[in-house]
């Protein structure tokens, strides 16, 4: 990680935006390399089943999976590994049923414009076909779902995360089938009911923030529809993303909403300077460039400083009852 | 952000006074026509041959000049997808214009484009301004939907017209300006503040969307 402190392209192979912030970069990256060695050393030291320790095992998940670690401890605790242990078909055996032409045809527009600025994507040829692959695969095999939009950022990084074919496409199908509710069918309902319910919770844990989004006139899908389709890529640095997703793959989907009131809180002063519609768009647009979420270990310091209700039960009530509405 | 929206105001370079109108414009259209790409062209005037498919959707601002007034276009730029399509109303409710958006290589977006034109005439305001823009012309040679075509069923709903290039620039400064040049310039709206008066157009209130929010 350390030679990537003075090139334009990040470790995940991300072309840095104009206004990155190097300085704060480097600031960070001093310490955080300190951090990474001894969270690496830790998880080397683990002795006996750490999988069978819910409670070690969350506290080592939260301060961090070790890069060369996440594949296996993703597919252990998303349910992904089990998932493919109990499948009837093997991820070649899927991959070879792939036939649909109008879903082939939507994928490949999308692949080259998933990341056109990550050098793996544009330079290279091998991942857009792996995820192409994924994608299409998965597809084939989930007709509710199909193809959605979004989708390709998910493989996008967990390819980029695991350099792993097979492996993306079970994560990707314990994401989107287990993890998550059902943001990607084609009604798009449980993105629709979670941005219900994140209004309630934005109203529960900041309320003079949710006025003042009420009073400007934003509503929630048009600031924050990315940080539930695409799970914060695109909307966070890579490196902050993964450490979200380590979490997410443990703890399930009551971390997108930890996540999104740490987002709020930690921004609140920018989105109350806001006035106008316009103003406030562009503060949850541009939260990727903030120090507080380069700085990934003490944002996820503050992702769980977030007082304890909201767990996934409280969640699943909450969805529960904006589901029930909108069926009235 | 500090432009005085309301009133007469002194343009930076001092030359003229006039009026300053701000826009709230959505783009539709399917997935992959260009929609992201013609904004990016008119907005920074850069163009990329692979432009990252917009998730929910994407907001920008430009400004152009019209004789002594300054239009102020709030972009809305939509995701394609049809699953998206339950999230488009918030995005052209209010809207006092919209640019339709097909690529004339593809027929099924040219029948895409004509579902999002019925359904903003069933939906939108009454007094939307709409421009139907065939991108991509500078693939002519893969050219699926004949000019005239789109040209007769544009006359029959009384739309704006051009084909566009996002990748060459070709009529997209022109569509703008032909959706500005339309856009009604000089009612007063009720005499709210600059913020308000830009919270009131992106609500969409039905003030907002008849009140042709400008300014003398």
């Amino acid at each position: 990680m350390a030679k990537s402190v003075y090139s334009k392209v990040d470790e995940y192979g991300f072309e840095r935006s104009e206004n990155f912030n190097y300085d704060v970069h480097d600031k960070f990256m001093s310490q955080y390399i300190r951090v990474l060695t001894r969270r690496s050393q830790r998880w080397n030291s683990i002795k006996g089943n750490i999988f069978s320790k819910p409670n070690v095992l969350k506290r080592f998940i939260r301060k961090g999976v070790p890069s060369d670690l996440r594949t296996s401890v993703w597919m252990r605790v998303s349910g992904g590994e089990e998932i493919r242990t109990n499948s009837s078909s093997t991820y070649n055996n899927l991959r070879e049923k792939i036939d649909n032409q109008y879903i082939i045809d939507i994928i490949q527009i999308d692949l080259p414009r998933t990341f056109p600025e990550n050098i793996f994507f544009s330079a290279h040829e091998y991942l857009p076909k792996m995820l192409f692959n994924v994608l299409a695969t998965f597809a084939h095999q989930n007709k509710d779902v199909g193809y959605c939009q979004g989708l390709n950022y998910i493989a996008g990084l967990l390819l980029l995360a695991t350099k792993d074919e097979e492996a993306s496409f079970w994560l990707l199908k314990a994401l989107v089938e287990k993890i998550l509710p059902q943001y990607y069918i084609v009604t798009m309902t449980g993105l629709l009911i979670d941005l219900d319910v994140l209004d309630e919770l934005v109203h529960k844990y900041e309320p003079v923030v949710h006025r003042h989004i009420q009073n400007v006139g934003m509503p929630w899908a048009m600031g924050t529809t990315k940080w539930f389709i695409c799970l914060y890529s695109e909307v966070l640095p890579a490196e902050t993303v993964f450490r979200i997703w380590d979490c997410l793959f443990n703890e399930g989907s009551k971390i997108i909403f930890r996540v999104a009131i740490t987002l709020i809180r930690l921004h609140k002063d920018k989105i109350l300077q806001t006035s106008e519609l316009g103003e406030l768009i562009g503060c949850f647009r541009d939260m990727r460039n903030h120090e507080s979420v380069i700085n990934c270990h003490q944002f996820m310091q503050e992702v769980f400083r977030l007082s304890g209700n909201l767990s996934n039960s409280t969640l699943s009530k909450l969805r529960a009852k904006y589901n029930q509405e909108r069926t009235k | 952000m500090a432009t005085n929206r309301t009133g007469t105001a002194q343009r930076p370079n001092g030359a003229t006074q006039g009026k300053i109108c701000q826009f709230k414009l959505v783009l539709l259209g399917e997935s992959a026509v260009g929609k992201s790409s013609l904004v990016l062209r008119f907005v920074k005037g850069q163009f990329h041959e692979y432009q990252e498919s917009t998730i929910g959707a994407a907001f920008l601002t430009q400004t152009i000049c019209l004789d002594d007034t300054t239009v102020k276009f709030e972009i809305w730029d939509t995701a394609g997808q049809e699953r998206y399509h339950s999230l488009a109303p918030m995005y052209y409710r209010g809207a006092q214009a919209a640019i339709v958006v097909y690529d004339i290589t593809n027929q099924d977006t040219f029948g895409r484009a004509k579902t999002w034109v019925k359904e903003l005439q069933r939906q939108a305001s009454p007094t939307i301004v709409i421009a139907l823009a065939g991108n991509k012309q500078d693939l002519a040679n893969k050219r699926m939907v004949e000019y005239e075509e789109a040209q007769t069923y544009a006359d029959e709903n009384g739309l704006l017209f051009m084909e566009t290039s996002a990748k060459t620039a070709m009529n997209v400064n022109d569509i703008f300006l032909a959706i500005a040049k339309k856009l009604p310039k000089n009612e007063q709206t009720t005499g709210q503040g600059g913020s308000a008066q830009g919270r009131r157009l992106a609500e969409g209130d039905a003030g907002a969307k008849t009140a042709g929010n400008c300014c003398k």
